[in-house]
């Protein structure tokens, strides 16, 4: 027996020195967690103390080139509320509802819902809906001061700006492809909380500011524009047309002063529900669709004859050369070619080439084009840019359909020479053009001149006029501008003339292709004109898409143009040169 | 005739675990108490009335005579026996996060795996001191009536108080003189038995494995013991300072209660988790001490298995805390809240010191080392 206790006392000190044992792994254990590991653990611990309210930053202003507001952001405010810390569900639905106009069930379903941390009430409401909810004093509801982007003019530059979504990001237009500097660094509200959320009584708060958005200032002139509108407005009220579209640009900076396609949307009321119609008349179709040019396009022809001729290509045609053929018809590998009109009792006879773009004769630039080849005219193609987008500040540009050389037929280059078989942007015509007139320089356009902080002033990036290549020479170029002249003074151009200002142009109809096919009855007129033609400044390119009853460019078209450069002219106070 | 003196050292010890318990208590249910109850001192005013009637229980129990409580033996486990049954008795159980682990009536609840440890204790320590436990009959009845409480406690389910009870018997067998072969031969029921139970609760399993990388489940298995690494880690040394713990903003679940030690670690540090474990050992190794300068075999083994219950439960409530095992509900002695848990508790102090008391006084010390 005693013995037995004897083995019971040994025993009772192997347990004993067993627990210190095991106390000292544990609290070693405990040692590492809380002084190595615990650097790691509380940096984990802290994410989930704190919720983070975002800030949105103010989106950026867009200004027109003098500086006038074009898109600006208002404040909006967005209703949240963390469920679990709503207090009285039903008669804060009932205040809400009552507040915002919205559905008292379904507010209420929002602010009873498990399983969530935050909901979402409503989006983009004003101030005053604001602070109305603000004096009730509801718990658990929160507001978070949000952008509300607003448009100074509505429906207006609609397809160049684009549209933000509801969380103020660029969709569409400048919107989207200016979003990095217009959008801002978003800065938070860091509150201490418990397990669900619910705010800390003593807890602390940190304030990390947004900064704002840069402010995007845009080579369009605000007046310019709005004259563009209310033309292509009138245009569309006159000619009944599917559309209307017009480009305004600088000629010796490649600056877009106007751009605009009617119908269009008001950009302060998207029809975001209607999906189709939004894309469809979202789209900056100047530069995104392409179409057939038709006689607009004789300028290239009639540059490149003049540019090979004074570089002694033996192909090439002097200004004073009288086309010898002039039949109304040629047959080019058994397929026929007319003109626009019958050349009969003297029509269209001994034209020299200032004669044949006064008549806008096809037959003399189809032999034009036959006659300097398929390299020569590929040569030029490229030069005034056609295949190739312009490299403009938007996205999604086309850069048009040309037949691909090894394949082109005569028929095809024949017809090229007049505009047809190839299809181009509007702007690349009205790039193109410039480069015909304003000294042989091909311009990249742009649409941004700068973009600057808008609490500093400072300008953060600066876009100047930049040089694609040389298309032809000073000389051509002033031969071509003075040629356009005479088609307004005296030819196709006549509706476009402002006595005084030396207006050049050049009108175009051309038939349009539905699914593959020509369709008959459907035209697209335009007309692109340009002065003073002995130094051009202003261009400007009038498009009226499947016009109602007249299709002919120097009809539908042309008076237009002449509308916008007479608004141009009283504007910048331009005096007559004459 | 010897003066009667109580362990003063021990009693001291005990009251400082248990004002300690009362502000942690405080501390760590302050924020839920406010939430629930709308008043942040409810966890503590229950916990005082407990630390009340424990410490007046502790003190009475030091004055009756210890043969008294020898009597009881037998009643212990009868009584134990009952509760654990009642336990599953409706209307008297009470059901919490899918375990019965609770009776009550009216505002009274109590949890019977408390009394039952004890019990089986002092049964042990009676049965042990009559019989030559070195035979292996004489082990079969502790091992029995251990396995009855054991299977009784885990169909709770309560694999905590389980695990607590099979190491308590384990020691108590020890202590009595089992030969080491025979404990050889319980180790293969055991072994046996585990993968049954990992079969038919297969959640054990997750458990099992939750501690090992608590992150690859952070909002099931894993949670609660990120939560209270979070809290430790957040301690360091020195703490964040009394009553300033963030985790207890009802990120660590049972706060008060089975992860109380998780808010001391954070409030007061390595340096404050130090104190406790030193607080733990002087209770234990008084209690050793008790044991080893007993008198007669039965104060031995009473003393020594009274002292193996903290030792087991507060170590099993250290190891969970820190990760050290699979994360298990077990309150923490004198210090989590619980009424039930601090009165038995208090009143096992209460027998531990009055053990003491008939320690001879003058041969301590020497004894205590060459024994």
């Amino acid at each position: 027996m005693q013995h037995d206790y004897y083995t019971s006392k040994k025993r009772l000190l192997t347990l004993i020195v067993a627990a210190i044992f095991l106390f000292l792994v544990i609290f070693l254990r405990l040692a590492y967690i809380q002084v190595i590991w615990g650097k790691e653990l509380q940096a984990k611990a802290g994410n989930q103390w704190q919720r983070d309210l975002p800030i949105k930053a103010y989106r950026g202003d867009i200004t027109d080139t003098n500086g006038n507001l074009i898109a600006t952001t208002e404040t909006g405010y967005g209703v949240y509320a963390r469920p679990k810390s709503v207090v009285d569900a039903e008669s804060c639905a009932k205040a809400l509802a009552e507040i915002l106009d919205m559905d008292y069930a379904k507010l209420l379903e929002k602010l009873t819902k498990k399983g969530v941390s935050e909901v979402t009430i409503k989006r983009q409401i004003d101030s005053a809906q604001a602070s109305e909810i603000r004096s009730r004093n509801l718990h658990g509801v929160y507001l978070a001061a949000e952008g509300l982007r607003s448009y100074v003019y509505g429906d207006f530059l609609s397809q160049v700006l684009g549209f933000v979504s509801y969380d103020g990001v660029g969709q569409t237009g400048l919107e989207a492809y200016y979003d990095k500097y217009l959008q801002g660094i978003n800065g938070e509200l860091l509150t201490e909380t418990d397990l669900v959320g619910s705010e800390l009584a003593d807890g602390s708060m940190s304030y990390v500011p947004a900064i704002n958005g840069l402010t995007v200032t845009l080579t369009i002139d605000a007046v310019i524009q709005t004259i563009v509108e209310n033309v292509l407005q009138l245009a569309m009220y006159q000619q009944k047309p599917q559309a209307a579209r017009c480009i305004v640009l600088d000629v010796t900076t490649g600056e877009i002063l106007a751009m605009a396609s009617k119908p269009s949307v008001d950009l302060n009321n998207l029809p975001r529900d209607n999906l189709e119609y939004l894309m469809k008349y979202s789209k900056n179709t100047l530069l995104t669709d392409v179409y057939e040019p038709g006689s607009t396009f004789k300028v290239l022809t009639a540059a490149a004859c003049l540019e090979e001729y004074r570089r002694g290509n033996p192909k090439a045609f002097s200004a004073e050369h009288i086309f010898g053929n002039s039949s109304g018809i040629r047959i080019i590998d058994g397929s026929k070619i007319s003109c626009w009109t019958k050349h009969a009792n003297g029509k269209h006879s001994n034209q020299n080439l200032s004669d044949a773009l006064n008549n806008s004769c096809n037959p003399i630039f189809t032999d034009i084009a036959l006659s300097l080849g398929k390299s020569t005219m590929y040569e030029y193609l490229d030069k005034f840019g056609y295949g190739s987008v312009t490299g403009i500040d938007f996205s999604g540009e086309q850069a048009g359909i040309l037949v691909p050389k090894t394949s082109v037929t005569n028929g095809d280059l024949a017809r090229i020479g007049f505009g047809q078989t190839i299809a181009v942007t509007a702007l690349q015509l009205c790039m193109a053009t410039a480069s015909a007139v304003n000294g042989g320089l091909l311009m990249q356009p742009y649409l941004v001149k700068e973009i600057s902080d808008p609490t500093t002033g400072k300008v953060v990036k600066r876009f100047s006029p930049t040089v694609v290549n040389r298309t032809v020479s000073a000389e051509t170029s002033a031969q071509i501008a003075s040629m356009l002249k005479r088609v307004v003074d005296e030819g196709g151009g006549k509706n476009a003339k402002i006595e005084g200002y030396q207006v050049g142009g050049k009108t175009g109809t051309a038939q349009k292709f539905v699914d593959g096919a020509l369709a008959t009855g459907k035209y697209v007129s335009s007309f692109i004109g340009f002065f003073p033609a002995s130094s051009p400044k202003y261009l400007a390119l009038m498009i009226v898409d499947e016009p109602e009853g007249q299709s002919y460019g120097s009809i539908v078209a042309a008076p237009y143009a002449a509308l916008v450069f007479q608004e141009i002219i009283n504007y910048k106070n331009i005096s007559p040169l004459e | 005739m010897i003066k009667k003196r109580i362990d003063c050292v021990l009693l001291s010890a005990v009251l400082v675990l248990v004002v300690l318990g009362l502000v942690f208590v405080y501390s760590a249910s302050m924020y839920s108490a406010e939430l629930t109850y709308g008043n942040k001192y409810f966890f503590l005013f229950k916990q005082l009335i407990g630390a009340i009637i424990g410490i007046v229980v502790m003190l009475l129990v030091t004055r009756i005579s210890i043969d008294f409580i020898k009597k009881l033996w037998i009643a212990g486990v009868a009584v134990s026996v009952v509760l654990l049954v009642l336990v599953f008795v409706p209307g008297i159980s009470i059901e919490n996060y899918g375990a019965k682990r609770w009776i009550g009536f009216g505002s009274f609840s109590m949890q019977p795996s408390e009394i039952a440890k004890f019990a089986y204790v002092l049964f042990c320590a009676v049965y042990m001191s009559k019989t030559d436990t070195a035979k292996l009959r004489y082990c079969l009845l502790p091992i029995g009536i251990g396995i009855v409480f054991c299977g009784l406690i885990i169909a709770e389910p309560n694999m905590s108080i389980t695990m607590c009870m099979a190491m308590l018997m384990i020691i108590m067998l020890y202590l009595g003189g089992m030969k080491w072969k025979y404990f050889l031969l319980m180790l293969i029921p055991i072994a046996l038995a585990v993968p049954v139970l990992i079969f038919l609760e297969p959640y054990r399993l997750q458990r099992l494995l939750a501690f090992l990388d608590p992150w690859a489940s952070p909002k099931d298995e894993g949670y609660q013991l990120i939560q209270s690494l979070y809290a430790l880690g957040g301690g360091g040394w020195f703490g964040v300072g009394l009553f300033n713990s963030r985790q207890k903003y009802r990120f660590l679940p049972f706060a008060e209660s089975d992860f109380v030690f998780s808010v001391i670690g954070e409030e007061t540090g390595l340096f404050g988790c130090l104190f406790i474990f030193v607080l733990y050992l002087i209770v234990i190794l008084r209690g050793v001490r008790i044991a080893v300068n007993s008198q007669d075999k039965f104060s031995c083994y009473l003393a020594g298995g009274i002292s193996a219950v903290v030792a087991v439960q507060s170590l099993l409530n250290f190891a969970v805390v820190t990760g050290s095992i699979p994360p298990t509900g077990l309150p923490l002695p004198f210090i989590s809240y619980g009424g039930t848990s601090l009165v038995v508790f208090l009143t096992a102090m209460g027998v531990l010191l009055n053990l003491s008391a008939n320690v001879y006084q003058n041969n301590l010390g020497v004894k205590w080392w060459i024994t």
